[in-house]
């Protein structure tokens, strides 16, 4: 069995040597040309694991309650609404929603995947200042923003039974996490400076590694039944518009980088992951809706027909 | 103008000819439309009968499909058979095509440029060395070899459009609970998806690269997770399930294709 399993490697090893030893018996002297040097040693070591695997390290991040643990009362019936407003955006909270988005498009695995700007790194935070509004701003208006802008529709109001829901949701979710602390695999994760972004190199890397779930004209699957999108459009009339922040070539790069594709997080190098956030950012979309309301009556619909 | 005048100058008879003529010529081109469709109804169910008869024939001393997978397509949980009705074509006609490979068949992958690095030989603790792209099972792979393309094509559109029906078999509400965690938020902290963030709500499957979960023995699901980790099975675009696999537990397996087999419901045949 030892030889046998050991048999191809021997096998080769013994006809390189044979080459060598019948070019140097003809020749008297090898031919440089004639063997190259990648052939001569790789055959000494069978490769082990050339795949680069980032091995994460789950003891660093947070883990959030199970949702098996909601408990049975009013508290734990808003929540229960709550994740289905976050997992099933398209149903629970139609009226708010102007694309084909839910929050977990983005929050991945219900809002818990650490550098995919998971709640429980998010809620302790607030109120905190942002720069987009230069404010200060509560929970409530952040996610007020999310419908505004990645979700392309109507901000729920701050009493509104959806966002009651949401708040207590991720109230949740935070349970144990300190308040006010930047926790590992918080917000989205850190790149090093690279070259310009390309969006020729990021066509690349978006039909080799991306285009497999969504779609080669980036505009996502739906299921059979057409009902929602299984793999959420990246650009198009049922994407994030132009006002939302993972529109910023660099926060796109980021949040690839850490999740895309997806089980695959890291594998990315760091120039790809802005090549091809450059690559969704020249794609068409919906408008910012700060910029004009003058204009949206005269241009026609984003990927209207 | 002048073809104006021309056409006016020709007499009423040739007018009614020319329109005659055109008249012809749509109707041929409608005909031969029509023509086209049931031609083309009848090489569909022309294949879909071949691949009836391969799969119901015995060949070159290589059981028939339906020996093990059934007369329906439905599978057969002793044997370790699993349900390919209701399957997409696609998927079936992948998996034929990498079956029919050798799997051991090394000689060819120790290539010392390996241009493909998501493909790159793994070696294995016992030292056995897959053929990157492959899967290995002794018995499919010695039924596929007998194949030829035309032939799997066939037998997977044959397969795709049997209908279904899914047995949900119980278990208990531990495994089921833990399974669900699994199957519906994946382990974030571990960087594993959720299984249904690919293959489905429900675990219905999506197109060809992503087969439904529902339905298939759970021993099934479990062997299969076993050989992405071993590399005995290899044959996934990207790599995308075995970096999933090789985060997965003992546990967690048996969690997960408890809670896919607890799943009922019907899948109706799809064809493509």
């Amino acid at each position: 069995m030892f030889s046998a399993r050991f048999g191809s490697v021997a096998v080769i090893a013994i006809a390189l040597t044979c080459r060598i030893s019948m070019a140097a018996e003809l020749g008297g002297e090898l031919d440089t040309l004639e063997v190259r040097p990648t052939l001569v040693k790789p055959q000494l070591s069978l490769p082990t694991k050339l795949t680069e695997v980032y091995v994460a390290n789950p003891g660093e991040f947070f883990v959030p309650p199970n949702v098996a643990d909601i408990p049975d009362d009013k508290y734990g019936d808003l929540v229960r609404i709550g994740r289905n407003i976050f997992v099933d955006t398209q149903n629970y909270a139609k009226r708010y929603v102007g694309n084909g988005l839910t929050c977990q498009s983005c929050h991945l695995q219900e809002g818990r995947k650490p550098y995919a700007m998971p709640i429980w790194g998010a809620f302790g935070m607030y109120p905190m200042f942002r720069n987009k509004t230069r404010s200060v701003v509560t929970y409530e208006q952040r996610v007020q923003d999310c419908f505004r802008y990645s979700l392309n529709g109507i901000p729920p109001s701050i009493d509104s039974p959806e966002m009651q829901a949401m708040v207590a949701y991720s109230h949740w979710l935070s349970r144990g996490a300190p308040v006010g602390v930047e926790l590992p695999g918080r917000a989205l994760a850190g790149l090093a400076r690279t070259e310009d972004p390309s969006p020729q190199r990021g066509e690349t890397v978006y039909t080799t590694r991306c285009a497999i779930c969504h779609g080669a004209q980036g505009l996502g699957q739906k299921t059979a039944d057409g009902t929602r999108y299984l793999f959420p459009p990246l650009w198009g009339s049922d994407s994030f518009n132009k006002g939302a922040g993972i529109f910023r070539v660099r926060t796109a790069a980021q949040y690839i980088k850490a999740n895309m594709p997806l089980g695959q997080g890291f594998t990315l190098s760091d120039q790809e992951a802005f090549d091809v956030a450059a690559y969704m950012w020249i794609q068409d979309r919906p408008k910012d809706p700060r910029v004009s309301y003058i204009l949206d009556f005269l241009l026609p619909r984003i990927g209207a027909p | 103008m002048r073809l104006l005048n021309q056409l006016l100058s020709m007499g009423s008879g040739t007018v009614i000819t020319l329109v005659l003529l055109l008249l012809a010529i749509a109707g041929a081109a409608g005909f031969s439309g029509l023509h086209t469709t049931l031609a083309r109804d009848a090489t569909e169910s022309a294949v879909l009968d071949d691949g009836k008869r391969i799969a119901q024939s015995e060949r070159l001393g290589v059981q028939s499909c339906i020996a093990c997978h059934g007369a329906s397509g439905e599978g057969n949980r002793a044997l370790g058979a699993p349900r390919i009705a209701g399957l997409s074509a696609g998927y079936i006609e992948k998996q034929l095509r990498d079956f029919a490979r050798n799997p051991l068949h090394v000689g060819v992958t120790l290539d010392p440029i390996a241009r493909d690095y998501s493909k790159t030989p793994r070696v294995q603790v016992d030292l056995t060395v897959y053929t990157p792209g492959v899967r290995r099972n002794d018995a499919m792979n010695a039924a596929a070899a007998t194949l030829g393309n035309d032939e799997i094509h066939a037998v997977a559109l044959y397969f795709s459009s049997l209908p279904y029906t899914v047995v949900a078999l119980p278990s208990d509400p531990e495994t089921l609970e833990r399974g669900e965690d699994l199957a519906l938020r994946g382990k974030p902290e571990y960087g594993v998806p959720a299984c249904t963030s690919c293959h489905g709500s429900d675990g219905r499957g999506h197109g060809k690269e992503f087969p439904p979960l529902v339905g298939l023995p759970p021993e099934y699901i479990i062997r299969q997770l076993n050989n992405w980790q071993t590399g005995a099975r290899d044959n996934d675009t990207m790599a995308l399930m075995r970096n999933v696999s090789d985060q997965l537990t003992d546990g967690d397996k048996v969690n997960v294709a408890a809670y896919f087999a607890n799943l009922s419901g019907t899948v109706k045949a799809t064809g493509k």
